[in-house]
């Protein structure tokens, strides 16, 4: 009885605010609706309101351009540090192909035996072999040497100051945030500064990718630091260690292993921009994959894609091995199991086996005597050296085939070895287009429906954000949902990030940008969702699902934009489908696994008391999922704002093609105002959406 | 004569300790002081002596402070109040170089998790202390390898501490604090983490090891049996105190209180006590008939020959002098007084 009546008195006044607030939103919305009849400055955003940010910047791109040989911070910051990097990247650009081609396979192959076995040397021999018989053997060493200065100059920057983040409270504090927003912000923003000081070529696209790689170096320096056992820093201590000591002898060779993760992520943060660092002039893979884009020529597009895929895995797998590294003390060989028995019934695949065998016993046999020599003449004090004794034999041995090599002329990857899949891509691709485009001119094909979609979806919704609901309609709805969210402190920063984006005269673009990123946002979770659910309940389709998110995820957007612009022609429908394939991994990959972590015994209880299994997934998992399943469609959000730059490349309208077109047009200042607004409204709709999933983590309970 | 002198050490935890040290009351418990101050007292008034190569023991059960007050000797942990001596020196007084020379040349360490760097080789772990200081290569590694066939590892030396076993890892960790050739050594419970059967062999090691090394050793155990069998002193902590002081038969012959007590219960009074803390006084008894007992004989050895007679025996020490007497009737209450 007394249960009935407090539940009853709660109940009332929790309706009664819901209510409310739902009405205030209403009543906020049609009051200023009817306000912006009467007033125009309510309605469209006032032209007169624009600060005119690019006026300023074009002008001081104009001073920039004036005083580039004259001002000392160009003649002694910007200049010297242009030229160290320079002579760096050709330095080891022009070792890379100086080396003849085999030795580079080789190097590779024995590097990754060394530190992980022979399955992953010859997954590398299989990477690189493609690079050299698309005939872009060049290109991928110069990519390569792109990369490894890239993330050289990010290890020389990232681990110091890892080490003084990880020793400081407070240099860790201030890092964060930059951190974040370094991560977060889209490349773009930073290419244009980086422009400006550096002008357009390697230089600058190296260091926007520094920039970008960076902070994976310096928070995982930190972190394996920090997690090194008190209990090794007291037995370094208890010895007497000064603080150096302890630093080099102990934290820093036990922190490794994280920063080799870091490394490993700094290097696949570096390799995807790739692309982008292409558009100023980076060169590489990322150039062949720019102009077979502005060509069509998907072949020779997937080719390059292909090439930059091939060093996506070589790279990842190669660092991720040197993160795992194990420490062993003695060569034992125990010849190689590389097939199964069944396998091995097979005469070839036996007869390959023993060869390796063989051929491995000769250089550990090698190895042993060399180390077994250098002991004999050294003395136990040189046990470094002799303990390294395999990678002695192996230096040795490169050396002499690389002068071997050299003096027979090979260098460059043999055009004999070429073997090209552009030409049958293209033929296929030309099919297609040919025959999805419009199938038997039935009005079903990849034309109609790119039609549909700009007739009925895109262009009215466009007309209405930008034309028929007046600004200050749009505004509040993000002030409002801000404050639903979590209350007057994120409203009052979402209402001046919102009035910014208008001050910069961004507003009309915006709403074009906003209206795309809705479609697609609405798309993928709408897809994602039931896909999230569906692979966990289904253990096969996780399995048919996980290999092609990982797909998704490790090649290069553009890539996938090639076939897409084929079939759907250039516009906002193809950066609409390139964002829908980009984003909608993360909403799928949390619903499952938000879905997998439910309690089994919550699941049962449930079930105990009859639920059906939509009841299940509707009242028990579904709400305990639900943080992650927020979790996901903010990042989902965030990627198609991500990709709001690379649509405009292909032609989607608003932000990007602002950037874009800023870009072609040496008009920075407009570059700067549209990629400020996408960054704009990448922090509003961030903030709001990670409120609402905090909101929906608190209401399930869960810390 | 003694190296390492302990003067009132204590040691509090907490934000604000030494406020805490200057005006709480001494007398009140641990716990009250957790309740009224927040903080804790690890280490209470500890004040011992500890003579050049004695293996000196203080036993404790978790949480009595014993391990602090270890670390408190070489700063590894600051105390909050007292002195450290060692050789006279004020290691209280101390600066950071001082300090680390003291840490580099005459006080090394054993852990109870062992504490070796994963990251090394056996040869390197062992090398540290001396690669720290600055010494040569070359030479750290001879140095090395001879330490290590003393603790019977050689074989082992360019293997990872990974690939030992749990005992053998022990041994490295021995190797690596002997390597320094310190005067002292402290062993934080260096074999708890060991099985029963390796931890035996250890402890024989371990007094091996001192019969030709001759090292002060401070060692910390909860385990009085080990107590016993290693400490020529044992000194036993509870709640951050040092309860009593005393040789194993001491303390087994006379517990101060019922927590001592406790420990002695389970030890085989007849393997610990010896003659000398059984015997009674000479005075008034001049029918000596037995044959003279040496000071040390433990019980179990005094029982075949004295179960069978009568007879009082002379207590004689080293020197050959008589300083008490016994017959079966001593030794029978001596056991029956537990």
């Amino acid at each position: 009885m007394a249960q009935t009546t407090l539940s009853q008195r709660n109940r009332l006044p929790a309706r009664l605010h819901s209510l409310l607030s739902w009405g205030l939103f209403a009543g906020g919305i049609v009051i200023l609706l009817m306000l912006s009849q009467k007033l125009i400055a309510l309605d469209i955003f006032p032209e007169n309101w624009n600060i005119g940010l690019r006026d300023v910047l074009n002008e001081f791109k104009r001073w920039v351009v004036v005083n580039r040989n004259s001002h000392w911070m160009f003649t002694f910051f910007f200049e010297p540090l242009s030229a160290v990097i320079d002579f760096t990247l050709r330095r080891i650009e022009n070792f890379l192909l100086w080396l003849p081609w085999p030795v580079v396979i080789f190097a590779v192959f024995i590097f990754a035996e060394r530190i992980r076995g022979l399955r992953l040397a010859f997954l590398m021999v299989a990477c690189l072999l493609p690079m050299g018989m698309f005939g872009l053997w060049e290109e991928s060493l110069q990519t390569l040497a792109l990369m490894v200065t890239a993330v050289i100059f990010s290890l020389v920057l990232g681990i110091p100051l890892g080490i003084w983040s990880a020793r400081n409270d407070m240099v860790e504090k201030i890092l964060r945030p930059i951190l974040d927003a370094m991560q977060t912000m889209p490349a773009f923003v930073y290419l244009i500064p980086v422009l400006l000081f550096f002008g357009v070529a390697r230089v600058p696209s190296i260091i926007a990718t520094v920039i970008y790689a960076l902070p994976p170096a310096i928070r995982l320096t930190s972190l394996g630091l920090r997690s090194v056992s008190d209990e090794m820093i007291e037995a370094a201590d208890a010895f007497g260690s000064t603080e150096k000591q302890v630093l080099r002898k102990v934290q820093l060779p036990l922190a490794l292993p994280t920063i080799m993760v870091g490394v490993n992520q700094t290097i696949m943060m570096a390799l995807s921009i790739v692309v982008i660092a292409a558009l100023i002039g980076a060169g590489g893979l990322g150039e062949v994959v720019l102009k077979a884009l502005r060509r069509l020529r998907v072949g020779s597009a997937l080719e390059a894609g292909l090439a930059i895929v091939f060093m996506a895995v070589l790279l990842d797998r190669l660092s991720a091995a040197l993160a795992q590294i194990e420490r062993h003390s003695i060569q034992q060989f125990r010849g190689y199991r590389l097939f199964s028995e069944k396998q091995r019934g097979i005469k070839v695949i036996a007869w390959l086996e023993r060869g390796i065998s063989r051929v491995y016993a000769f250089g550990v046999t090698l190895s042993v005597q060399v180390e077994k020599y250098l002991a004999k003449t050294f003395g136990p004090g040189a046990g470094w050296l002799y303990n390294r004794a395999d990678w002695i034999v192996i230096s040795l041995f490169l050396l002499l085939a690389t002068i071997l090599l050299l003096l027979l002329g090979v260098q460059d990857f043999p055009a004999a070895l070429h073997f090209d899949i552009s030409r049958p891509v293209d033929a296929m691709v030309q099919w297609m287009q040919v025959n999805l485009y419009n199938i038997g001119d039935s009005g079903i094909g990849t034309g109609p429906l790119r039609d549909f979609l700009i007739i009925y979806v895109f262009k009215p919704l466009r007309t209405f954000l930008t034309d028929q609901v007046p600004w200050t309609v749009v505004a509040f709805v993000f002030v409002y949902a801000a404050f639903a969210a979590s209350g007057w402190r994120l409203m009052l920063s979402v209402l001046a990030l919102v009035l910014s984006i208008g001050l910069i005269g961004m507003w009309p673009f915006t709403m074009d940008t906003l209206g795309q990123t809705l479609v697609a946002g609405v798309i993928c979770v709408g897809l994602g969702i039931p896909l999230g659910i569906w692979s966990s309940k289904s253990d096969r389709a996780d399995q048919m699902i996980r290999p092609v998110l990982d797909f998704l995820q490790t090649i290069p957007i553009f890539v996938y934009l090639v076939p897409v612009i084929m079939l759907f022609g250039t516009g906002s429908v193809a950066g609409l489908i390139a964002s829908v394939l980009y984003a909608a991994v993360p909403v799928i990959r949390l619903t499952n696994a938000g879905i997998r972590s439910v309690d089994v015994a919550l699941k049962e209880s449930a079930q105990a008391f009859g639920s059906t299994w939509l009841q299940t997934l509707l009242k028990i998992e579904i709400p305990l999922a639900l943080p992650a399943i927020m979790l996901g469609i903010n990042q989902t959000i965030m990627m198609v704002l991500a990709m709001v730059i690379i649509a405009g490349l292909v032609g989607a309208t608003g932000l990007g093609l602002e950037v874009y077109q800023g870009f072609a047009n040496d008009n920075l200042g407009r570059s700067v105002e549209a990629g400020l607004a996408i960054v704009l409204c990448a922090i509003v709709i961030d903030r709001i959406t990670q409120q609402f999933a905090r909101k929906a983590s608190q209401a399930a309970n869960i810390n | 004569m003694s190296t390492v002198q302990l003067r009132n050490i204590w040691k509090i935890f907490g934000p604000n300790p030494k406020y805490v040290y200057d005006t709480m009351d001494r007398a009140a418990s641990r716990g009250e002081i957790l309740s009224q101050t927040g903080h804790v007292v690890a280490v209470r008034d500890v004040s011992l002596e500890v003579a050049r190569g004695e293996i000196f023991v203080v036993m404790g059960l978790s949480g009595s402070g014993k391990s602090t007050l270890v670390r408190c000797l070489s700063r590894l942990i600051e105390p909050t109040f007292g002195q450290v001596l060692i050789n006279d020196v004020d290691v209280t007084a101390m600066n950071a170089d001082d300090l680390r020379q003291l840490r580099r040349h005459t006080v090394s360490m054993v852990f109870q998790r062992f504490g070796l760097f994963p990251h090394r080789r056996v040869v390197d772990n062992v090398g540290y202390g001396l690669e720290v200081r600055g010494m040569e290569l070359a030479e750290r590694r001879l140095k090395a390898y001879e330490i290590l066939q003393l603790v019977g590892l050689d074989g082992w030396e360019d293997r990872y501490p990974h690939e030992l076993s749990g005992g053998m890892q022990q041994r490295v960790g021995l190797a690596r604090a002997l390597a320094v050739d310190p005067e002292i050594m402290l062993c934080d419970e260096p074999f708890s983490a060991l099985d029963p059967l390796i931890r035996r062999d250890m402890q024989d090691e371990l007094l091996n090891l001192q019969h030709e090394l001759h090292k002060t050793i401070l060692f910390i155990t909860h385990d009085f049996h080990e107590a016993i069998k290693l400490g020529d002193r044992i000194a036993i902590m509870k709640d951050g105190a040092i309860v009593q002081v005393g040789t194993a038969q001491q303390i087994v012959a006379h517990p101060v209180d019922e927590y001592v007590r406790e420990f002695t219960q389970d030890v085989p009074r007849t393997k610990v006590l010896t003659a000398e803390t059984i015997m009674l006084s000479q005075e008034g008894k001049n029918a000596l008939s037995g044959e003279a007992v040496l000071y040390n004989t433990t019980i179990e050895a005094l029982i075949p020959r004295i179960s069978a007679t009568d007879a009082l025996f002379p207590v004689v020490n080293a020197a050959d002098e008589i300083i008490g007497v016994l017959d079966r009737h001593t030794v029978l209450m001596a056991l029956a007084e537990s």
